[in-house]
Order: C-alpha cells, then sequence, then structure tokens
C-alpha cells in the first residue's frame, strides 16, 4: 500500500513512453491534478454523509439510512438529483458574478491542496511558501461568497455575503497569527519541511502550541462558516446566506466547497501541528487520512453541540480575544524559542 | 479577577456541553424505520373500525341494533336491516365512512355483541376520498384477524328475552348498585366501597354472566362499558 511506489512505477513508465521535458511535466501535472480531484470529490460525498450521521447519533436519530450501506451513497444519490435540476438565475442577478461565484468558490478550496502533503513525497507540488500559499489561496473564498451575495440581486444573499466577508477577513489574521508560531518553530514555509519537524508524537508542534492549535481550530471554524461561526448562512435569520438563489450543480459546488474547505483546514492542522503523516506502521497516506477525519470530526462535533454567536459577539470575539491571545502566544513563542536555544541549543 | 472567573467557566461550560454530546453518540437511536419497521399497536388502539365475526360460524357478530349508529357523533355508521323470518333484524348493508369518522370509539363502547372493534390497523391512504367508505365486506375482510374476547352471554336467553326482558331491564337500573354490593360483600376486600372501584368492577365482570343474563337491552350497556375496559386490562398487561 506504499503509494509511492506506485507513483514511482508510473512515473517510469511515462519516462519509457519517451515523455521528456515539458510534456511529461504537463502529463505528471494533469494526472496528479485529476487523481486529486477524483479523492476530493469522493471525500467531500463522505464528508457530507459523516456529518450528517454524527449529527444524526448526536441527536439520538439515525441519519440516511436508504441508499447503499447505512445510506452511504446517499451524498451520490442527491448529486445526481442535483445534477437533474434546473439552473435558475434569478431575472435581475448580475449574470457573470453570479455564474463564476461558485467556480471560484470550488477552485479556490481546490487549489489549497497543491500544498498539502498527503504522505511522505505525496505532495503535489513542495513550494518553499507551501503555508503562506494555502492561506493566500484559501482567502479566494471571501471574494466568492461576496460575488455569490452581490450577483444573486437578493437581500438574504447579500447579507449573508457582506457577514462572511467581515468574518473571514477579521478571523483570517488570528488564524494566521497562530500558523506564525508554527513557523517560528519550524523555520520554514515549506509543508514537507514543517512535517519532517515532527517526526515522534512528542515532536508535533500542538505540544509547544497548545494556545496556537486553539486559536486554530476557533479561527478555522469561523473561516470555514460552521457553527457556532455559521453566521453567513444561518438559517434562521437568512435562510440560506449567500447560495440562498443557487440551485442545481451551481448550489451543489457551493455544497461541495464547504465541506472540502473544512477538509482544508483540517488537514493545514493536521499538518502544522499533528505531525502530519508521520506515524508507525501504516502508510503516511493513512496516517494522514485518518488524522486529519478526526479532526473533521471534532469540528462535526462542536458544530452539534454549540449555538450560533451573535454577530456583534464574532467580532468582539475575533478583535478582542483572538488576536491579543495570538499576538501573546507570537511573543511567547518566541521568548520561548530564544531560551531553549539558550539553555539546551 | 471577575474576568478569568467569567473566562474559566466559560470554558468550562463550553467542555460540558462536549461532554453532553459524546455522551450521546454511542447511544441508541431511538428513530423507528417506519415503512420498514412498525410500533406494536396495544389491543386498545383506536384504529379503523371493523365488523367482527364468530370464530366458528365465521359469521357476523352484528345484530343490527342500530346501537353504534345512534352512537356515531359524526354519523360515519350507516346501517341498512330488515327483518327476517326469524323475527329478527338482519344486516343488509353496514358502511362506514372513514373520511368522516372521527375514532372516538363510541361504537365500540356502544355495542353489546362485539359486533365492531376498533383495531389496530391505521394506515388505509388511497388515492381517492371514495375508496374510504367501506362497505360490510370489506370491514368483515378487515375483522378477520383482529383477536376480541366475545361477550360469554347472550346466546341462550335471546329466546326467553320478550318475556322477562323489560321487569328484568327495570328492575336493573335502580338495583344495580345494592345488587353489586349484596354480591361482593363475601369478599373482605370489595367491601370498603370507595376506594376499591376498580376491584369492585372487575368483581363485577366475573359475575356478570349470571347477574344479568337477559341483559340484550339498553341498561345492560350502562354496565357493560366498564366491564368491557375491565375485561380487557390483565390480557393487555400480560
Amino acid at each position: 500500500m506504499e503509494l509511492e511506489k506506485l507513483f514511482a512505477f508510473f512515473g517510469d513508465l511515462l519516462a519509457q513512453i519517451g515523455l521528456t521535458g515539458v510534456a511529461l511535466t504537463v502529463v505528471v501535472n494533469v494526472l496528479v491534478a485529476a487523481m486529486l480531484l477524483g479523492v476530493l470529490a469522493v471525500m467531500a460525498l463522505f464528508l457530507v454523509w459523516w456529518e450528517r450521521k454524527v449529527s444524526a447519533h448526536i441527536q439520538d436519530r439515525l441519519g440516511p439510512m436508504r441508499v447503499g450501506w447505512h445510506g452511504s451513497l446517499q451524498t451520490l444519490a442527491d448529486g445526481v438529483k442535483l445534477l437533474q435540476k434546473e439552473d435558475i438565475t434569478p431575472t435581475n442577478a448580475d449574470r457573470p458574478v453570479f455564474f463564476w461565484a461558485p467556480v471560484i468558490v470550488y477552485s479556490s478550496c481546490f487549489m489549497a491542496y497543491v500544498t498539502i502533503p498527503w504522505g511522505k513525497g505525496l505532495i503535489p507540488a513542495d513550494l518553499n511558501i507551501g503555508i503562506l500559499y494555502i492561506i493566500a489561496i484559501t482567502t479566494f473564498t471571501v471574494i466568492s461568497l461576496l460575488m455569490a451575495g452581490w450577483g444573486s440581486n437578493n437581500k438574504w444573499a447579500l447579507l449573508g455575503g457582506m457577514r462572511s466577508a467581515a468574518q473571514i477577513i477579521s478571523y483570517e489574521v488570528p488564524l494566521t497569527l497562530s500558523i506564525l508560531g508554527v513557523v517560528m518553530l519550524a523555520g520554514s514555509l515549506s509543508m514537507q519541511t514543517i512535517v519532517a519537524g515532527q517526526q515522534e508524537i512528542w515532536n508535533w508542534y500542538i505540544w509547544r502550541q497548545p494556545l496556537g492549535f486553539l486559536i486554530y481550530i476557533i479561527a478555522a471554524t469561523a473561516e470555514v462558516n460552521r457553527t457556532p461561526f455559521d453566521l453567513p448562512e444561518a438559517e434562521q435569520e437568512l435562510v440560506a446566506g449567500f447560495n440562498v438563489e443557487y440551485s442545481g450543480m451551481k448550489f451543489a459546488m457551493f455544497f461541495l466547497a464547504e465541506f472540502l474547505n473544512m477538509f482544508t483546514v483540517s488537514a493545514i492542522a493536521t499538518t502544522l501541528f499533528l505531525g502530519g503523516w508521520n506515524g508507525p506502521i501504516l502508510p503516511s497516506w493513512m496516517w494522514f487520512i485518518g488524522k486529519t477525519l478526526a479532526v473533521v470530526f471534532v469540528l462535526m462535533w462542536i458544530r452539534w453541540t454549540y449555538p450560533r454567536l451573535r454577530v456583534d459577539h464574532l467580532m468582539e470575539f475575533a478583535w478582542k480575544w483572538l488576536l491579543p491571545l495570538a499576538f501573546l502566544n507570537l511573543v511567547l513563542t518566541g521568548i520561548g524559542y530564544e531560551l531553549w536555544q539558550r539553555i539546551f541549543g | 479577577m471577575s474576568l478569568f472567573k467569567k473566562v474559566i467557566d466559560g470554558v468550562y461550560n463550553l467542555l460540558l456541553g462536549l461532554k453532553v454530546t459524546s455522551l450521546r453518540l454511542p447511544e441508541r437511536a431511538v428513530t423507528l424505520q417506519y415503512p420498514d419497521e412498525r410500533w406494536e399497536m396495544p389491543e386498545r388502539s383506536r384504529g379503523i373500525v371493523v365488523l367482527l365475526s364468530d370464530k366458528e360460524t365465521g359469521k357476523l357478530n352484528c345484530t343490527a341494533c342500530l346501537l353504534c349508529q345512534k352512537a356515531c357523533p359524526t354519523a360515519a355508521i350507516t346501517i341498512e336491516r330488515e327483518k327476517g323470518e326469524d323475527k329478527k333484524w338482519h344486516l343488509t348493508s353496514f358502511t362506514v365512512d372513514n373520511t368522516i369518522c372521527c375514532f372516538c370509539g363510541l361504537c365500540e363502547e356502544a355495542c353489546n355483541f362485539s359486533a365492531l372493534k376498533m383495531a389496530t390497523k391505521y394506515e388505509f391512504s388511497v388515492y381517492d376520498q371514495s375508496e374510504l367508505v367501506f362497505d360490510m365486506k370489506k370491514l368483515q375482510e378487515l375483522g378477520r384477524d383482529v383477536p376480541y374476547t366475545p361477550r360469554p352471554k347472550k346466546k341462550k336467553p335471546v329466546v326467553k328475552k320478550p318475556a322477562p326482558a323489560e321487569p328484568a331491564a327495570d328492575e336493573m337500573k335502580p338495583k344495580a348498585e345494592p345488587e353489586k354490593e349484596t354480591e361482593s360483600k363475601p369478599e373482605p376486600e370489595a367491601e370498603t366501597k370507595p376506594e376499591a372501584a376498580s376491584g369492585d368492577l372487575f368483581d363485577d365482570a366475573k359475575k356478570e354472566p349470571e347477574s344479568n343474563p337477559e341483559s340484550g337491552a339498553e341498561p345492560a350497556q350502562k354496565e357493560n362499558k366498564p366491564d368491557s375496559s375491565e375485561d380487557k386490562k390483565p390480557e393487555a398487561q400480560e
């Protein structure tokens, strides 16, 4: 089950065919992209199903049970249904904006996977600015949500879009600052270098950055618009928020992107704080997916426990609590690292 | 200081919330997978009205006395009858309009002959309203497998009825209460009337076959009400 050997085999195969230079690069990249697309699509379907199951069992229900084993094919059936639905564009919508919003939201969350290390050597591109790239790319989500809210020409959608913009920009700050602690310790922005710094379980950055991890999880929950920070799509107030006017496959793209974003932030948490793909016995990619799903489960658990925050509380929490704490964490990390170097280094 | 206390309290309560939901997680779901599984309805649940037949002869128990029709508050029951050669009433049609039936169960209480019952069946959706008007055949079909305890009296005294029925019935009305007392006196438990209401009735139910064998007419109906309810309770509990 060592995937890297499999990939090496295919690489040799391509080389034997006679591909060289640019052609080889293009072919390999297209193949990797296609593979990622497939894996992520399956993962998104699985996450939707899992979320429904977790929520159901927390509420003593069963959740989907009809399609497939314990409803495991339910999301697939829903996807097929959404494909068949009419694609409605509101009369007074800003058409190009309305059309491109779901495309951008999906592609931005897909692009983040360029630098996510799935296993030992399993990374589409190990950029030396990896984590910075991810932060930059995932912020595209704000733009697309604003586009969706604006393009729909609908009060609820606009309110949802505005809220999401305010929320994501606010929480982006503590999120980035909490990541900086890890970057300081690792001394690198590259994802693989960060993972390589946490070989054993006691080397995981979560032990050296507990506050940073906490801030990251909270800010990431807000970043992906999940309860208790799901104001952009607060059903009781905004019907569905920014995606209220979307139907059919466009809605499905928003929906899947939402779950993929959740997977993305969990994958980043795994990489930065939980040792990435490091782990004994099992192949590295299994460790990565397992840890990531554990973080996803925590996010789901949080979602089905807490009520939604009020708008002013949301902002207050970000600027008055998380931001100072993140700064404090940064200062403590710097001082602690320096002291460690002086005493033991 | 109070700020720290607030923060600690808040974090503690957040963790408490997580604990509550995590304890719920492994618990068994209470969901009933409806079309695949169904609750077992209690015997006395008020579902659809059915006509009961004699288990041996297969004939309907109904004597066409019209009591149920009169008792029905929404006039959902329509009975047509004719006098046979044996000078008894015979059913020609018995229709229950389930579109107006309110499932109150008054017809079942009114009936003295275990002729109709509210069965446990509660699913009878149809595509057209008119299909909800059930005729005699359909009602008999529905009541075929419905378990019931037949009344243990009526058959023999029916012939003697005409002569002693009227005076007996008249006597019963005022004497119903004292009769109970006299009969139940030997038993020490039933002697204290006010608290042993249920015991009283239960005793009554046992003795009823002897005490009022002539009860074909209205007065007995009043006595049968508690009788029927107490009759079934022990079975249901078992």
